[in-house]
Formats: C-alpha cells, structure tokens, sequence
C-alpha cells in the first residue's frame, strides 16, 4: 500500500552570525548551509492499518510526510502509495490521499463551514448522492451540526480539527495524513477526535499514517509505529513490544517537608538498582526519582521513599515519546552515522 | 474545461461573499486606486496647461494611450492578484501546502482563489479615459482595427499575468520574491506614455525584455493611426504567447524545488 | 540623555538588523523608485523638448534632473513605516504589549526607524549626491556643490522627517476604523506624492493650488528640503520655509498625541 524507500530531504539554509556585524557581512556574503531534514527514512504501510509515525522534535517527521503527500520533491529514495508516485503524478495521486495538518487549516476563513465542504465537492467531483451520504456519516462521527453554519474564523481548536478531519475526508480517501491532530486540544476533544479516527478506520478500512507527541494517542489508536531520530529510523514494530523493552521507565517526583531527608545515597545504596537504571534529580523541595519499574515495581519505590521521609505530594510520569527515545539512546539501540 | 469554468465561479463565488462582508475594506480599496489614478491624470493635465502637444502626441491622444494602458493592467489585477501573496507569504509560510493536496492545477487553485475588486479603480479610470478622449485622439476606426484591439486586450493582460507568475514563482526557491515581482511589475510605469519618448535601450528593454510597451503604447498604436499591425497586435499576442510558456515553464520547476515551511 | 541613550540605543540596532534582513525588499524599493525616476525623467524630457529645450517655469532640465532624483531619494530617506507597524499592532492587538514596556511608545518606535534612517543615508543618499553633483559637473563644466545648502538641505531633511513620522503615526490609528490598511496605503502614498510636490514640483501648480500646497505639512515632507539644496530659496524665504515646518512638526506631534491618548482610551474601553 504505502512503501518508502530511503527517503532523503536537503534545505539550503541562509545562515547569519550574530551581532551588527554579521548582519553587515550576511548583507553582502551571506553564507549558504545545507540542511538534512531526513537522511534515510524507509517503512512500509499494509492497508487498513493505523500507523504511528513519532520521533522527537525535529527528528524529520513533517518532511516525511510532506514527501508522502507531494508537497516536497525527495532529494533521492522514492515513495510509492498504491503504485503512484506524489510528485510524478500529483493531480490523480491527490485523489486518493485526505491530509490535516494540525498547524494550519484548509478551510476557508471567512465563510461558514459548509461552504468549504461545497467547494471541495466541486474539487474532488463527489457526486451529489455520495455528498449528501458523506456528509451524513461525516457530521456524525465528528459531530459537526452544531457549527457547520458557523464561518471557521469562530471555530472552536477542537471544532477546527475536527472540521478540518471531515474536510480531508469528504471524498473518501484510501489513504489519511494526520500530522499533529490532536496538538493543542483538551482531554474531552482529544478523545473525541481519537474516537472518529478509529471509526474511520473500522468502517472504511482507510489507512492512517499518524505523527504525534502524544503517547496516549499512539496507545489507543495505532496498531504499530515507526519512530524515527535525526532524519533516521530508529524503531519499527509495535508499542506493546517498545514498552516492553525501553519504555519501563518510570518518574516520581516527591514534595517533601524535609529537603534533606532524602539524598542520592539513600536510595542507592537501599536499593537494588543498576547503576543505569536510576536516575535522581533534587530541585528545592522537590526530588526526581526515575527508574526502570521492570526490576523495580512503582509500589515498591513508593514504600521506600515513605519509609524515609514524610512526604507532601507525589506525582507519578509516564514514559513520553522523548522518554522512550532517551531510553533507546541509553541502550544503544540507536542507528548510528 | 467545463469543469474548470464550474470551479471558478465556485470559488469566485466564495470571494464575493467574503468581500460582501467586508464591504466597508473593499469599498476603501477602489477608492483608493481610483484617487491614485486621478493624481496620474492630474499630472499629464498639469503638464498640458503649460505645452500644447508632447513629442508630436496631443493631449487627448496621450490620456487615450494612457487610458488604454489601464485596461490590461486592471484586468490582471482584478484576476490574478492572488500570485503577489504567493511571493510575499505564502510560499515562505508554507501555505502553499495547500494547493499541492489538491486535484487541480496549482496556479489555476491559486489565481481562482482571488478577485480583487481594487482593480475597478484602473478599469473605470480605464474605460473612463477611453470614452472621454476618443472623440478628439482622431482615432483611425474600422472594424479591423476596433476588432483587433478588443482581441489583444487579454493577451495584453497575459503580459502583466505571465511576468507576475514568473516573478512569484522565484519564491519557490528564495522564500519571498515580493520585491522582484514589486520591481518587474513596477516597470508598467513606462507603458502609460508614448515608447517614443524613450532613448533607444530604453525602448528595447521595454519592447522585447520586459515587454510592457506592449501593454499600452503600442496597443493603443494600431487604433490611433491604423498602422502595422503586424507589430502592434501580431507583437502582443507573439510576445505574451512565448512569456506565458516560459513563465510556466518556471512556476513548473519551481513547484519541484518548493520547500515548505518547519521542515 | 545617558539615561535615554541606554533604552533607546537597542531599538536603533533592530532597526538597522531589520533593514539588513529585508534587504532585498529593500532594494526593490530603491530600484523600484529608481525606474520611476528614469521614466519621468524621460517624460520631462519629451516636455521640455516639446517646449523647444530652453527653461520650463524657472527649471532647466539639469534643475528637473536633480530634482526628480533627490526629492525620490529624500522620499526614501524620510519614509516611515510607522503606520504600517502601528496599524499592523493595532489589528492583532499586540499594541497592547507596547504599552506594558516602560518606554515611551512613539520614541520607541521612532528610534527603530532611526536606525533604518542613518543606514538609508549613507548608503542612498550620500551616493545619490555624488552621482547628481558628477552629473551636473559634466552638464555645466563646474562645481555647483554648495556644502552650506547641504548641511541645511540636511537639517530641513530631520525636521521633514519628524513630520512624516507623525503623519504616518496618525494614519496608522486607522486602523482602529478600517481594516484594509493596504488600500489605505496606496492611497497615502498617492496622495502624500502629488500634495508633497514629489510627483510634479509645486512651482508648476496653478498659483492658487500652490499657494495652499505650499502651506500644508505636506511641502515641509521633500518640496521644501529639496528646494534647499537646489538654491532656489533666497534667504529669507529658506527661513521662513524652515519656520513652517517647525510648526508643522509641533502641530503633527500635538496632534498625534491627541489621537493616541484618544486611542488608548479606546483600548480600555474595548478591553484591548
């Protein structure tokens, strides 16, 4: 369905020294730097699948995707989705592709909501019986009678996405972009839209691919994940087994009464931990313990930070996609230059 | 091609929407343009209170060369003004984005896009100028000559379109081109006055470089005197054939080279 | 003054670095002025030519010559950008911001532009008088450099330039009205053009016009410096043209203030 092959990504980049004067020397010389977005980048996507593709700021993520969907022309590699090439092929291959960018909207501005889905008909030549059918399913699954009479500037973050989803959706693409769609929103529309992403999913058999930072949107919604670092994959395969392997890691952070009744010592000495598997940190009040929670269970560092000390307020972290990758780099399971 | 026309309107339907809730800004726009017409004028009739005729062209004749020059150069600005925000912002924003997810053509989405009611100040100064100094420009009118220069207006504009789309597309590969398309375009100041009045280089590079002679003196060339049309109007459709092809030909390479924005 | 020197200083160098990064922008202002210059120098051309080349209303074409260039260049030089910003920040609100620094709000403003200013004057302006005094000395075979018109031309230039920056801040409050700031530009634009003699010399207007062009602020933003430098005012007339551009620059600073205390009332009215 969706194969990418060593996908590379260069920029020219100006760049400036700091200061008057190299504001003077760039007015006149300015200097050239070519930029790596994504150096080697290959995975393949069977059909029907939802595919988490993470990886920490700047790691190449949206140039990926930007190349899967034919905005960007690769440096070299090739991507093929459903046997077409983007670039070659861009006014049919867009056809078959919905894509949202959670930073920025394709909706038109001033004019009600609707007015955009009409447009779009036009655009992708939906008949008017599947139009009227689409948007039935489409306003039911991302609920979006209550504000499709409303012009888009009015929209709501969540209201936006969501109309943005349905927009992307309207002539029932094979294959969904999603970059960031859940960026910036509450718990309650997160879930919502993670909700109508999965019946997409179930009912269409359209295949996601899905960048996010985070982690419950990849828990709950993707079957598999492809992580990528520094333009490079690092990891291909499920959550459940990265979890397993790198993603044990744990944060608690303890207020204490006492600032001084725990100390790095205590707890490494009283604890039957590698050194590479705890992690301390004291700032004022507070005390950062992580750890691997596979061969030390949460509860037990609980017991044995309150045995020590009277404690305020604990927080317990879960691992991150930052977190994860951290843990990779720790194990050295990273790809190397 | 009839669904092109569909597309259009659909979307110029959207714009006039738009500007119908903004009226008030529109409204301001030509307003605007018009009064920044009339100060062009005010300056050729000041000048012919002091001289009766200017390199042998009366005053009547100049506001009709002037006059005809705004016609093409409205008429591209009403329709294609979108292509100065693609080398302004959009490129360097990465809204460009958009267009690319599209099943139709890049350019055609974002020239569709726009309607730019600004440009009725140039069409009416236009129009206006047209009707008021044709009875005394001792126009030469028969059907060929009225009929030939109703055809060569679009081409006429197609010389303002091309060189604007050739200008922007720069923006693909520089991130903003808005003072290239600011200074190319700013050279339509020589197609308000008679070519003649310029030294020779100067002629060539606004006959054959950046053809905006075309636009304006020699297209109104052929109705005042009924001479050469070969050159005059055989010129503007030639010339604004062969810039179009190249201008798309760089909007083409530039989509390719087309970086986005946050990698 | 140290005092002022050390807040103000940093606007300054962001106004220079910003004339760095957009320095392409730039110069396609400069080339763009530069190619309007050259068709009106033709134009003006063709009409003294029309008028059988001898003088035109007290102007030789050297005189019209030095006269398109610097008054374009000094239109450059006294440019400011002040509506666009102040209208800009009025739209988005970010005004706001401006007024929790604990800096004068138009000084800060002003001296940003400062910085653009100094830089446009040696690398516009100082040019530009050397290539128009080469020009005139190959028209006339001598020195017409007259260093005192300079240092007044020089002088006149700062007292247009104050006025120009308080016009342009009360266009930019505009903005609390109408939102197409962009039309609203062309039109100052034209407008301060032809009213300011930068278009067509006011000495060519009809003599009423020109009487009441010559008193409005307008004439006091390019007639009246460019004026200077040619040696078309006497003495007394070069004073008495100072004088009314100081009492421009003092009516436009009371009349800026009165519209930005009058705007900022606004603002809290409107919640910002």
């Amino acid at each position: 369905m969706i194969y990418a092959e060593h996908l590379r990504k260069e920029f020219k980049k100006t760049i400036k020294d700091p200061g008057l004067k190299g504001s003077f020397k760039a007015l006149f010389k300015p200097k050239k730097e070519i930029v790596v977005a994504a150096k080697d980048v290959s995975f393949h996507v069977p059909e029907g699948e939802i595919l988490g593709f993470i990886g920490p700021n700047g790691a190449g993520k949206s140039t990926v995707i930007k190349m899967l969907t034919g905005i960007l022309t690769p440096t070299s590699g090739e991507c093929r989705i459903n046997g077409k090439i983007p670039t070659n092929d861009r006014k049919k291959y867009v056809r078959e592709i919905g894509a949202v960018f959670g930073q920025r909207t394709q909706l038109w501005w001033d004019l009600p909501l609707q007015e955009t889905y009409n447009v779009l008909k036009e655009i992708y030549e939906v008949d008017d019986e599947s139009f009227k059918k689409r948007m039935a399913f489409l306003s039911e699954v991302l609920e979006l009678d209550k504000f499709i009479r409303s012009p888009v500037r009015t929209l709501s973050l969540g209201q936006r996405m969501r109309a943005d989803i349905a927009a992307s959706m309207l002539h029932s693409p094979k294959v969904l972009f999603l970059d960031e769609p859940t960026i910036g929103l509450d718990v309650v529309v997160k879930d919502n839209i993670r909700q109508a992403i999965m019946k997409l999913n179930k009912e269409e058999k359209t295949t996601v691919i899905l960048t996010t930072h985070d982690i419950s949107d990849i828990e709950l919604l993707c079957d598999r994940i492809v992580m990528i670092d520094k333009g490079k994959n690092v990891y291909d395969g499920s959550l459940h087994e990265l979890r397993e392997n790198f993603g044990q890691t744990r944060e608690l952070v303890f207020e204490t009464v006492d600032p001084k009744a725990l100390t790095e010592e205590k707890f490494r000495k009283g604890l039957t931990l590698d050194e590479s598997d705890l992690e301390i940190k004291k700032e004022n009040n507070s005390f950062r313990v992580r750890f691997n929670s596979k061969k030390l269970p949460v509860g037990e560092m609980l017991s044995y930070t309150l045995s020590l000390t009277k404690v305020k307020d604990i927080s317990v972290k879960d691992a991150d996609v930052e977190e994860i990758i951290r843990s990779l780099y720790r194990q050295g399971v990273t790809a190397d230059e | 091609m009839r669904r092109i026309w569909k597309i259009y309107r659909l979307l110029a339907a959207q714009n006039l929407k738009r500007i119908m809730e903004y009226r008030a800004d529109f409204l301001t726009g030509a307003v605007s343009f018009l009064i920044d017409q009339a100060v062009g004028i005010a300056f050729i009739f000041i000048i012919f209170t002091q001289i009766p005729q200017l390199s042998g062209f009366t005053f009547p004749q100049i506001l009709f060369i002037y006059g005809f020059s705004q016609i093409p150069k409205g008429l591209d600005h009403l329709l294609t003004d979108n292509l100065w925000c693609v080398g302004y912002f959009i490129v360097r924003k990465g809204d460009f984005d958009k267009y690319l997810i599209r099943p139709i053509n890049p350019l055609f989405h974002v020239i569709a896009e726009t309607f730019q009611v600004d440009a009725v100040g140039e069409l009416i100064v236009g129009f206006g100028l047209l009707i008021y100094a044709s009875p005394d420009a001792g126009l030469h009118i028969t059907v060929w000559t009225v009929l030939l220069s109703v055809i060569a207006v679009p081409f006429a504009a197609l010389i303002y379109t091309s060189l604007k789309i050739m200008t922007s597309a720069l923006a693909f590969w520089m991130k903003s081109s808005g003072f290239i398309i600011q200074m190319v375009y700013g050279m339509n100041e020589f197609s308000k006055y008679p070519t003649t009045i310029y030294s020779l280089p100067v002629r060539i590079f606004v006959t054959y470089i950046i053809p905006f002679a075309f636009t304006g003196y020699y297209l109104s060339q052929y109705i005042l005197t009924g001479n050469d049309p070969w050159f005059n109007i055989g010129g503007v459709i030639v010339i604004s054939s062969v810039l179009f092809v190249i201008s798309i030909f760089i909007w083409n390479k530039g989509i390719s080279a087309y970086e986005s924005a946050g990698a | 003054m140290n005092n002022i020197r050390r807040r103000y200083v940093p606007f300054m160098k962001a106004g220079i670095q910003n004339l760095v990064i957009y320095r392409l922008n730039f110069l396609g202002f400069v080339i763009g002025g530069l190619i309007y210059c050259f068709v009106m120098f033709y134009l003006w051309k063709a009409v003294f030519d029309s008028n059988g080349g001898g003088a035109f209303l007290g102007f030789s074409m050297t005189d019209m010559v030095i006269y398109l260039f610097l008054s374009n260049t000094t239109g450059q030089l006294i440019f400011s950008g002040v509506s666009n910003d102040v209208g800009e920040e009025i739209r988005d609100g970010s005004i706001t911001m401006r007024l929790l620094k604990p800096v004068n709000t138009d000084l800060s403003y002003m001296f940003t532009e400062l910085g653009t200013v100094m830089m446009k004057l040696v690398v516009l302006l100082l040019p530009m008088i050397l290539g128009l005094e080469t020009y005139r000395y190959f028209i006339s075979g001598a020195l017409m450099f007259s260093p005192v018109n300079f240092l007044i031309y020089l002088m006149s230039a700062v007292l247009a330039y104050i006025i120009s920056f308080r016009v342009n801040l009360c266009f930019g409050f505009i903005a609390f009205y109408v939102k197409n700031l962009w039309g609203i530009g062309i039109l100052k634009n034209s407008v301060i053009n032809f009213l300011s003699g930068s278009l067509i010399p006011l000495a060519f207007m009809p003599d009423g016009l020109r009487v009441c062009l010559e008193y409005l602020p307008f004439a006091s933003m390019s007639y009246t410096p460019v004026m200077i430098y040619m040696g078309k005012y006497g003495t007394y007339e070069m004073l008495f043209r100072i004088g009314i551009q100081i009492v421009w620059a003092i009516l436009m600073y009371g009349l800026s203030k009165l519209i930005w205390f009058g705007s900022i009332k606004k603002l809290c009215i409107q919640g910002g």
